[in-house]
């Protein structure tokens, strides 16, 4: 073999990298075969293992467990098993707009229009509903992961990677819309990988609140890092809300009370069934949730929880099971649904990956007692077929918007589909 | 009818009736319209060759690659992120369907298999570095891909190499960082010996 003494030297490299069943590996080979010398010089630092890869045990390495990426190129409803799709009695699903590739986050404007949002394209798109019919159109492109978006006022404001930017007037001009104005920048000065794209959402406080997730699955985060934050779109001025959230990647205001509640998926790698992820009430400022020492209020992580109690953090309103990737998050509020769903939340869950029988892929809805205490049953199931399969589900809810009229639109990035959910006596 | 239309008709319907095969998995039989890629295919195998199955070292086979990974591959040519001064003007003016109906037609051609054949140094090697990368975990058991992962099994070499220097290089699209982390830890010389190995697997 052709230069083989660099090889053997990079092979070393590789072992080192690779951890201590690679470096187990390299012994066992090596008894069979050459021994391997050395290095004579250190092997370049490795890069970081991709976020949903840190933290694994070293037995973990060789899991077969993966994320599953969305079709990006959308897929037609036609090809679909759409009868699947099961709702409580007098409730009904169809496919309102698809074609919206990698469909995220929803949100609604003044006139109508439904702005989508994405994180491994770069596009904002708006899908026009005229007289019972979708029209789809990709407005903003070139953009940094957008998966962000509000509407308040005229204006549409977006969340990309690193920063937030507001779009002013732009559903007068959806064929020309106007130039992006910054309202906050420099969120992402890394630039690495980790969880650093954003849900957005417009408090009644007129402030834009936004995540800034955790660089790895487990890790300590810098104190911009694995946190909730708001933005004045007036100022520019940015606060912290709360933090030890790993990644918030939904939240909404109760309509009572004005609290905020957001999702939050908890770290990967445990084991299938810890830890959970978790809903929250911000019921204060400067609350810290956990991360990286204790999740789902009552379990200390087995590496960074050493020393640390989890009487230190705030605990979460529910745990809503392990891995099962609660995203979008909003309150009922329309007239259409029956009366015992107002004010009821609906969480789209986006998983399981990390986990050898897989659960979730569906909507939940949770109730909140006299106490506030909330409980959780499926409203929309369906989408996973084969809990054991690879992959699972053919589907995956991301975000929820409520419409005017009281329905519920459900966005699909997996498709590239958003779905209406009415109510019919 | 006459023989030609017969021939390509029965070719068409042979591509769907395979697609379905290939797509029947758990999430239910949900073929795109492999005969409408095989149409738009035409222009392709000039380069990437017959049905798909490249005969030149730097120009990859597509047949029998994963259809999630093809076609979201063509659209990141088409969308920019994937640079490429070849292919980006014939992905240009692609139809989200065409994206998935080329992707249909090629996955469902099987893939003859290139000239080149590792020694049994080189596979040995290569299957050392493959094992320490565990590349298996995501491209599947025997290295044949698996939903937007690609096929490594039979690659072409060339092609194999120039992918894992982009990736080392952070010049090669990544959907999640994995190939770029994965290549940073390759030696030159092991990029030479994992493409040869991967384009060797029979």
């Amino acid at each position: 073999m052709r230069n083989s003494a660099s090889h053997r030297q990079s092979v070393v490299g590789l072992a080192r990298f690779a951890g201590a069943v690679a470096a187990t590996l390299l012994i066992i080979n090596a008894g069979a075969q050459t021994p391997v010398a050395p290095p004579a010089t250190p092997a370049a630092a490795p890069a970081a293992p991709p976020s949903w890869q840190q933290g694994r045990s070293a037995e973990q390495t060789k899991s077969t467990l993966h994320p599953f990426a969305p079709h990006l190129t959308g897929r037609p409803s036609s090809e679909l098993p759409l009868d699947k799709l099961k709702l409580p009695p007098g409730f009904k699903i169809e496919v309102w707009a698809e074609g919206v590739l990698e469909a995220r986050s929803l949100a609604l404007g003044d006139k109508g229009t439904v702005f989508v949002g994405n994180r491994n394209l770069s596009d904002v798109y708006a899908v026009i509903d005229s007289g019972g019919k979708r029209e789809v159109k990709k407005i903003l492109k070139d953009l940094n992961s957008p998966n962000g978006l509000a509407f308040s006022k005229g204006t549409l404001f977006v969340a990309e990677r690193h920063r937030i930017t507001r779009y002013d007037g732009i559903e007068n001009s959806l064929d020309n819309p106007p130039a992006a104005k910054v309202v906050i920048d420099n969120l992402d000065p890394s630039k690495q990988p980790g969880h650093f794209w954003k849900f957005l959402a417009l408090g009644p406080d007129g402030k834009l609140y936004f995540n800034i997730g955790s660089p790895g699955n487990i890790v300590v985060p810098n104190y911009t890092q694995a946190a909730i934050h708001r933005v004045d779109p007036n100022t520019g001025v940015m606060e912290t809300i709360a933090q030890g959230v790993r990644n918030s990647v939904g939240m909404d205001w109760h309509p009572k009370t004005r609290q905020l509640w957001f999702t939050n998926h908890a770290r990967d790698w445990i084991s299938d069934d810890l830890p959970n992820d978790t809903l929250h009430r911000v019921t204060h400022k400067n609350m810290n949730f956990g991360y990286p020492f204790c999740h789902q209020g009552d379990l200390p992580d087995p590496e960074f929880g050493k020393g640390r109690t989890c009487r230190e953090f705030d605990a979460p309103a529910a745990k809503l099971g392990p891995h099962i990737a609660p995203l979008g998050m909003r309150f009922y509020t329309g007239k259409m649904f029956p009366a015992e769903y107002q004010d009821n939340m609906f969480i789209a869950m986006h998983g399981s990956w990390n986990r050898s029988t897989k659960h979730g892929y569906n909507v939940m809805r949770v109730t909140l007692d006299a106490a506030g205490k909330p409980s959780m049953k499926p409203f929309l199931e369906g989408f996973l077929t084969d809990e054991k399969g690879d992959p699972p589900m053919w589907g995956r809810p991301v975000d929820v918007l409520q419409m005017r009229d009281g329905a519920l639109l459900v966005s699909d990035d997996y498709n590239g589909i958003i779905y209406r959910i009415s109510y019919k006596k | 009818m006459n023989i030609g239309d017969f021939v390509r008709g029965l070719v068409a319907a042979l591509a769907s009736a395979a697609t379905l095969l290939v797509f029947a998995g758990p999430a239910a039989a949900l073929a795109a319209d492999a005969a409408a890629g095989m149409q738009k295919a035409q222009v392709c195998v000039a380069c990437h060759g017959s049905e798909g199955s490249s005969v030149i070292p730097a120009i990859p086979s597509l047949a029998g690659q994963p259809a999630q990974f093809i076609a979201t591959q063509l659209l990141m040519f088409r969308e920019g992120k994937r640079k490429d001064a070849q292919m980006a003007p014939f992905a240009a003016n692609l139809s989200n369907a065409d994206l998935n109906n080329i992707a249909a037609y090629f996955a469902a051609q099987k893939l003859t298999l290139p000239a080149t054949k590792s020694d049994a140094t080189t596979a040995e090697a290569g299957a050392r570095i493959a094992k320490q990368l565990n590349c298996v975990q995501c491209h599947g058991a025997t290295l044949m891909g698996q939903q937007h992962i690609p096929r490594l099994a039979g690659q072409q070499h060339e092609y194999l190499k120039t992918q894992l220097r982009g990736f080392k290089a952070s010049t090669r699209f990544d959907m999640d960082g994995q190939m770029t982390s994965d290549a940073q830890a390759l030696s030159d010389a092991d990029i030479e010996t994992l493409a040869n190995y991967l384009a060797g697997l029979r």
